[in-house]
């Protein structure tokens, strides 16, 4: 596991101890804000590809979120279909206005000079964008934007397991990092998602939940499904060759 | 033109033609593994890059071996391409059965591909590397002067065409480049998946088609892996 992301885990299991909570996207939301002196907010795609903000740390960085949404542009806008970090450190810079013209004044009169947006996504598995918002005009530095990039890492996992139905425990969650990038993992999704008719994100979260249940990493079973050794039918998930299926949980 | 400098202007033409029309960068990057294959003389080609946390992936290779083994290091932990990334040098090995004691988990590993030397060179930007390329010889030799120059000046061309720039001042840009080119890459492999299943086809035979539908249109790689994904453009794959 990247020894990177092992700070931006212990922040975010230490942001729910402090709440007595079990971890959650919002936790990784407020260490993120936290970690890059900001405000924070994270908002889902929705089927109709309108954003829907779900969670942000305070109020204006709620309300600039929001607009965002209404105005229909904006970093977060970008980040929810793209795949780059959007960032926008000087909103009173011309050309960064020009880009932006509704939206612009609109978050430098409530107090907003930069906007970070960075989608959370891998590949065709969207959840949404995670945004920072800035009093002070400024670029990200280097720390924190890789900062951000895990955090976003982050909320893009405890999103997935959300979706399956996980709630991880913090010990189970440090130690089973950042392993989505391996070729595998994303084969398996797209064979999933075909298997069970699903999204690839709801396949990749399927996938980590299979994961979790059996207590075996997720490159394994990535192996099993690319392999054809296993595959997942809407009975459950079932050893190719028998068709008999194995699983009790779905 | 001489038959040899016909051919190295023509892979040039290619690699330049992905290089300017409308931008796609795995398509890119494959088309570069290619003509590194053609120019070099060596046998096969990878390319991996670093992702924010330093972890290498794998975006490109020029055949199915290759991919093996690069992914094989990338397991392991260990070999020349990740020795040259770490260390912004050139990494020679002429002779990988001579070289278990460097690499006892990955040695093997070439090997029973098929390769008998390796060699990787850095994909440098400044001060840093972003990734490394491998080149893979299939019998031991010494890669001479000229050929290693090439080489490197393929790699540097490989970061070029990544970052679109040869003098970055913004690590921002550096970052969304870099985002881009893996996440392009990811996307791709979740339609292979996609394809693999609808088509009944194994998973690396998935890539072809896409590639090949993609070249047939004229079409972006990323575009028609993204449609896939969006469970698209099955039936007309299917048709070949």
């Amino acid at each position: 596991m990247a020894r990177g992301s092992v700070p931006v885990w212990l922040s975010i299991v230490a942001m729910a101890r402090q709440e007595k909570a079990p971890v959650g996207v919002r936790h990784a939301v407020l260490a993120c804000a936290l970690a890059c002196g900001a405000g924070a907010a994270l908002s889902v795609s929705s089927v109709c590809g309108l954003p829907e903000p779900l969670f942000a740390t305070d109020a204006r960085s709620e309300e600039v979120d929001e607009l965002q949404a209404t105005l229909g542009q904006g970093p977060c806008i970008e980040a929810l279909t793209g795949s780059a970090p959007v960032l926008a450190g000087d909103l009173a810079d011309a050309r960064v206005a020009a880009r932006w013209p509704a939206l612009a004044p609109a978050a430098l009169a409530r107090g907003v000079a930069a906007i970070f947006a960075m989608p959370v996504s891998s590949g065709a598995a969207r959840v949404g964008a995670l945004c920072l918002y800035r009093e002070r005009a400024g670029s990200l530095s280097a720390d924190e934007l890789g900062a951000l990039l895990l955090y976003a890492d982050a909320v893009l996992m405890l999103a997935l397991d959300s979706r399956g139905g996980l709630t991880p425990g913090a010990a189970q969650l440090v130690g089973r990092g950042f392993t989505v990038r391996r070729a595998e993992v994303h084969q398996a999704a797209g064979m999933i998602s075909v298997q069970l008719g699903i999204s690839v994100t709801d396949a990749l979260a399927t996938l980590r939940a299979r994961a979790y249940a059996e207590a075996r990493p997720i490159s394994e079973i990535a192996a099993d499904v690319v392999a054809r050794r296993l595959s997942f039918t809407t009975a459950g998930p079932a050893p190719a060759h028998d068709g008999k299926p194995s699983g009790k949980d779905r | 033109m001489s038959p040899q400098a016909r051919d190295t202007w023509e892979v040039f033409v290619r690699l330049a033609d992905t290089l300017v029309a409308d931008f796609d960068v795995i398509d890119f990057l494959d088309t570069l593994t290619q003509a590194s294959v053609d120019l070099l003389g060596v046998t096969a080609t990878g390319i991996l890059l670093a992702d924010h946390t330093g972890t290498l992936s794998l975006v490109a290779a020029s055949t199915q071996q290759a991919r093996v083994v690069e992914l094989s290091q990338l397991q392991n932990a260990e070999g020349p391409g990740l020795d040259a990334y770490r260390t912004r040098a050139p990494v020679q090995c002429p002779d990988l059965a001579a070289a278990r004691d460097l690499w006892p988990r990955f040695a093997p590993a070439v090997l029973a591909a098929g390769f008998g030397a390796m060699h990787a060179l850095p994909m440098r930007l400044r001060e840093q590397a972003i990734g490394a390329m491998s080149l893979f010889s299939a019998e031991p030799r010494t890669l001479d002067a000229e050929t290693a120059r090439l080489g490197q000046a393929l790699a540097d061309v490989a970061t070029i065409g990544i970052l679109h720039e040869r003098a970055f001042r913004r690590h921002e840009v550096v970052t969304q480049q870099l985002q881009n080119a893996l996440n392009s890459r990811i996307v791709i492999e979740q339609a292979k998946g996609v394809l693999a299943e609808r088509l009944q086809l194994p998973v690396e035979n998935a890539f072809t088609v896409l590639r090949a539908y993609a070249r047939d249109h004229n079409l972006k790689l990323a575009d028609v892996a993204a449609a896939v994904t969006r469970g698209e453009l099955h039936h007309d794959l299917a048709g070949g």
